[in-house]
């Protein structure tokens, strides 16, 4: 008894090690990215841990770079990028929750000619490579006068965000019985309110967890913005690489941009939290 | 019956929506066309007299790469605005990605957005086949068009004519045909060290290749923790360009024979890849297979290299306040490349340049822009208030003020006098297919720094590029 107890005991440490390792691991990284943000230009390239420790890079890209040799043009425009980035992911989640929540039900539920092959071709839009189809879509964007909008930028970002949600909505729709749907049906309940009542919050952590990998995917797209896009729509992603310039490179200054670039997933990832758990439950009571 | 019913309405949504999207975006374009008609009526109606006011009203949109030249540029664009009456706007791009973005925006032609551009002179060979670029003798030589202080001569012409070309693969070529592009500001590949720990190993800054790969060890040796030598490495045509370029070239190899044979295999080829090989792998920075422009200045900057052979301009940025590690401030001198054995330099250089898309629908007040940026007035601004260093314009050398500034730095003018002096040009010879013909070299280089046999490497380089020449029908038999 004591003994068993005992290497219980020892496997639990032992998990907790190796788990804690792990933890160290993946979040060295972003521990490093934290520090390297914090930094000052001149001990940026020191390997030491020790080092003077200072806001000034935070400060130079919300509010301008108090050191900017005279005449050098010190405005920042980060906080103008951040909010370009979060209207630009925001309106392409929403975009595609208008049309991608119908269309995962469509194809979940209907029986109609060429429907394996419509959600193909959806998919398809996610395992193409984007550099396949820029050109042709930058010369159209050029014509039809979307370059370097937000009309445009959410539109093409539907490539990205709207494939995701067909898919991994379809599966939820596909696994809700039918009999709830005709049940209520002879209760009375139009088409509409069957969907809304009852349908959408039977599907709501897949559509928090769908809403929130397309966020995260739009939030990260680089080649979009950068090619589709200029100074009216430049996205955090485009602008963290003007960091690194011909006279300096601000290592530093990236790193405080990716700092402050990520929060907003994060907030996102950690209030939509409750759902994804949700969701894990879910499966396990319909069963 | 009900159900296919929902599916044609919501597939009709769709395409209402996406019509919608196309409208409301396709509107804020409209207005700018009507403007567009003005520049040609207003610059053909005046055949006598230049007028800075011709454009007045017509709008610009630039598309500018982020380098301290642009910062000087849109600093001043209010002083041209008021010149001339017209408004700019701009678009700025990181320089990682900023040739992407020129080359997608020029491909859509007459519907591209951009009137000028930033460019490389090396772009040249790619763009001006393809018709992007508009040639600007027509306008240079047009007194109507250029204001008569523009002073085209001032320019320095070892960097007008790598700018000429008459779209022939060929180092002949270069210097003839039309005027692509107009420089703005430049780069001559030079030897930059840290004057301190030179003196503090007994050394002097290395004259051969030999001498190079020598002193490159040495500094290394007295050194510990620090790259004797820092130079790009990484797979990139730019990995060629700056120091390596100028070593092969001062050394008397060329990169194409005549008949476009090319010739990355030569014995002296051979002999100038394997000592520079030798230096990285001895001397340089340990992760020298992805060095770019910026790992390479970031280094010598933050005092982990000893010296650095790259462009003269690279070794200025890094001698700032703010960027210098404390030791390395102040202490930056630079040199002359090494020679060749038969006492040759032969400097490669990089030219910032400002061209016209050949899509522009705004010629004549596009080139209003272009010569005003390009003028005296803004480039002496450019050079003495901002960081526009090296400058094009002879003058601008001669600015005593220019010269105050650049003093500080230690044999800067002196070694911008031997460079100059001697041969300095672009060494490259032009050709189409330059960027991936170069990125293969850079590529053969990584290899024989992996281990591999460097006459065989490069056999087998010149192997494969005698293909590609071939099939695009450059290489003559």
């Amino acid at each position: 008894m004591e003994n068993k107890s005992g290497s219980h005991r020892l496997a639990a440490v032992l998990s907790d090690a190796v788990l804690i390792a792990y933890f160290i691991f993946a979040l060295f990284p972003i521990v490093w990215m934290l520090l390297i943000s914090l930094k000052p230009g001149e001990e940026l390239f020191t390997t030491r841990f020790v080092f003077h420790p200072t806001l000034d890079n935070y400060q130079a890209i919300l509010f301008g770079d108090p050191r900017a040799a005279a005449g050098v043009v010190a405005k920042q425009e980060f906080p103008r990028y951040f909010l370009n980035s979060l209207i630009l992911a925001t309106g392409s989640v929403v975009v595609s929750l208008l049309f991608g929540v119908p269309a995962a039900y469509a194809l979940a539920r209907y029986k109609f000619k060429g429907k394996e092959d419509l959600a193909f071709t959806f998919l398809s839009f996610r395992f193409a490579p984007e550099l396949v189809v820029i050109i042709p879509l930058a010369v159209l964007y050029r014509q039809l006068g979307l370059y370097d909008t937000y009309w445009g930028m959410i539109w093409v970002l539907q490539l990205v965000t709207l494939p995701l949600l067909i898919w991994v909505l379809r599966s939820y729709f596909e696994d809700i019985s039918p009999d709830i749907e005709q049940a209520a049906m002879i209760d009375g309940y139009p088409w509409w309110r069957i969907f809304w009542n009852i349908l959408l919050p039977l599907v709501r952590p897949g559509l928090a967890a769908a809403a929130l990998l397309a966020f995260i995917f739009a939030w990260n797209s680089f080649i979009f913005p950068l090619v589709l896009g200029a100074s009216n729509t430049t996205t955090v992603t485009v602008a963290a690489l003007g960091y690194l310039s011909s006279a300096q490179s601000f290592f530093n200054r990236m790193a405080a941009a990716a700092v402050i670039s990520s929060i907003p997933q994060i907030v996102l990832a950690l209030s939509i939290q409750r759902y994804l758990i949700r969701g894990l439950s879910f499966g396990a009571v319909k069963g | 019956m009900r159900v296919r019913n929902l599916f044609v309405a919501l597939s009709l949504l769709t395409v209402f929506a996406m019509l919608l999207g196309a409208c409301a975006g396709a509107a804020p374009a409209a207005p700018a066309a009507p403007a567009a008609e003005e520049p040609a009526a207003g610059g053909d109606a005046a055949p006598a007299a230049f007028d800075w006011g011709m454009c007045k009203g017509t709008e610009l949109k630039l598309l500018l790469n982020q380098h301290p030249y642009q910062q000087a540029l849109v600093g001043e664009l209010p002083v041209f605005e008021e010149l001339t009456g017209m408004k700019v706007t701009y678009d700025v791009v990181p320089e990682q990605n900023y040739f992407d973005k020129v080359t997608i925006d020029l491909q859509a032609g007459e519907s591209s957005t951009y009137d000028a551009f930033m460019t490389g002179a090396y772009m040249i060979w790619q763009y001006a086949p393809a018709g992007w670029m508009e040639p600007l003798e027509p306008y240079i030589n047009d007194p109507a068009k250029t204001n008569p202080d523009y002073d085209f001569e001032d320019i320095l012409p070892d960097l007008r004519n790598s700018e000429m070309w008459n779209l022939q693969p060929g180092s002949a070529n270069l210097g003839q045909g039309s005027q692509y592009a107009l420089p703005w500001g430049w780069e001559a590949n030079a030897y930059m060290y840290r004057k301190d720990l030179m003196d503090a190993a007994g050394l002097k800054p290395p004259t051969t290749l030999d001498e190079l790969v020598d002193v490159s060890k040495k500094l290394k040796e007295a050194n510990p923790g620090m790259a004797g030598i820092d130079v790009r490495g990484s797979l990139n045509w730019a990995t060629i360009h700056p120091g390596f370029m100028t070593m092969y070239s001062s050394y008397g190899c060329v990169d194409y024979d005549e008949k476009m044979h090319p010739q990355m295999n030569s014995a002296c080829a051979v002999e100038v890849t394997k000592k520079w090989i030798d230096m990285v792998k001895s001397a340089g920075p340990e992760a020298w297979t992805t060095y770019t422009w910026y790992q390479a200045g970031s280094d010598f900057g933050a005092g982990k290299g000893a010296s650095l052979f790259d462009a003269d301009i690279l070794g200025y940025f890094q001698n700032q306040e703010g960027t210098a590690a404390p030791e390395v401030l102040g202490n930056v001198a630079w040199a002359p490349g090494p020679l060749g054995p038969d006492g040759q330099l032969k400097t490669n250089i990089w030219i910032w340049s400002l061209a016209m898309n050949a899509g522009s629908k705004n010629k004549d007040c596009t080139w209003l822009f272009l010569q005003w940026a390009t003028g005296k007035d803004f480039l002496t601004t450019g050079a003495t208030k901002y960081s526009m260093v090296n400058p094009v314009r002879q003058s601008i050398w001669e600015n005593p003020d220019f010269q105050a500034k650049m003093a500080e730095q230690t044999d800067y003018l002196e070694t911008f006098n031997t460079i100059s002096s001697n041969d300095m040009k672009i060494q490259f010879t032009p050709q189409p297919l330059f960027f991936e013909t170069t990125t293969e070299w850079a590529q053969a280089l990584q290899d024989i720094y992996a281990g591999a046999d460097a006459q065989e490497r490069l056999d087998k380089l010149v192997e494969s590029l005698t293909v590609q020449l071939k099939d695009a029908g450059i290489y003559q038999e």
